[in-house]
């Protein structure tokens, strides 16, 4: 499974919330392959995808969150994914 | 001091423009003159040439408002309106590639009506409309 996390640069709110993030995602996923991007640098990827808003998370090139997810909320969506994936 | 008749066509906008700005609470004149006519002064001026190239750049009026309070908000810093510019440029690249996805739908269409001389009940173009499939509803 692939997350990546869309951020403007020099946005202090994602800096402070990615590692938490990180973490919650690689408890549930253990191959999970993570990425920051900065929006800037990939400005055609992230209007293909549907980014309006950021810091934006998406997962398997499928926008899950249009804002920061809680810990939690991100963990519970990779978990879903996951279950789905089995089925 | 200005009033709204020398404002309006000094600015390049209209006074209704100018008396809609202060209804949404985006420009406040600075006094009324003796006749009560609204009287603009330089600060004014600054605000609406903020307004006007906030709107040339696609901010909404209701994100020019934003704007303006992020302005005068201390703790504001810059990066927070960079993050109101970036989204603004995401949303104006995702309208630039749906308006493309149309000129293109149409180029098709354009393409397929070769008899300009054949009566309307026949125009493939309106024909394409009617058969076309909607989209389904979004949940």
């Amino acid at each position: 499974m692939k997350v990546e996390l869309f951020h403007a640069p020099g946005c202090a709110q994602c800096a402070t919330a990615e590692a938490s993030l990180k973490k919650a995602a690689l408890k549930v996923v253990a191959d999970l392959s993570w990425r920051e991007v900065n929006v800037l640098d990939e400005l055609d990827y992230a209007v293909e995808l549907g980014i309006l808003t950021l810091p934006a998370v998406v997962i398997d090139r499928e926008l899950v969150f249009a804002s920061l997810p809680t810990p939690g909320q991100l963990r519970e969506a990779l978990v879903q994914r996951a279950q789905a994936a089995v089925r | 001091m200005y009033t709204i008749g020398k404002l309006a066509p000094a600015s390049d906008v209209s006074s209704d423009a100018l008396r809609y700005y202060e209804r949404e609470g985006l420009l406040t004149p600075a006094g009324r003159s003796a006749s009560s006519y609204r009287l603009y002064d330089k600060d004014s001026v600054r605000r609406l040439r903020f307004i006007r190239h906030a709107q040339t750049c696609g901010f909404t009026l209701t994100e020019i408002r934003e704007l303006l309070a992020v302005r005068g908000r201390e703790a504001a810093c810059c990066g927070d309106v960079r993050t109101q510019a970036i989204e603004k440029k995401l949303q104006l690249e995702a309208k630039i590639r749906s308006m493309k996805v149309m000129s293109q739908a149409l180029d098709g269409l354009i393409e397929d009506c070769v008899h300009e001389d054949h009566p309307v009940t026949g125009c493939p173009i309106l024909a394409a409309f009617e058969q076309a499939v909607m989209p389904a509803p979004a949940k």
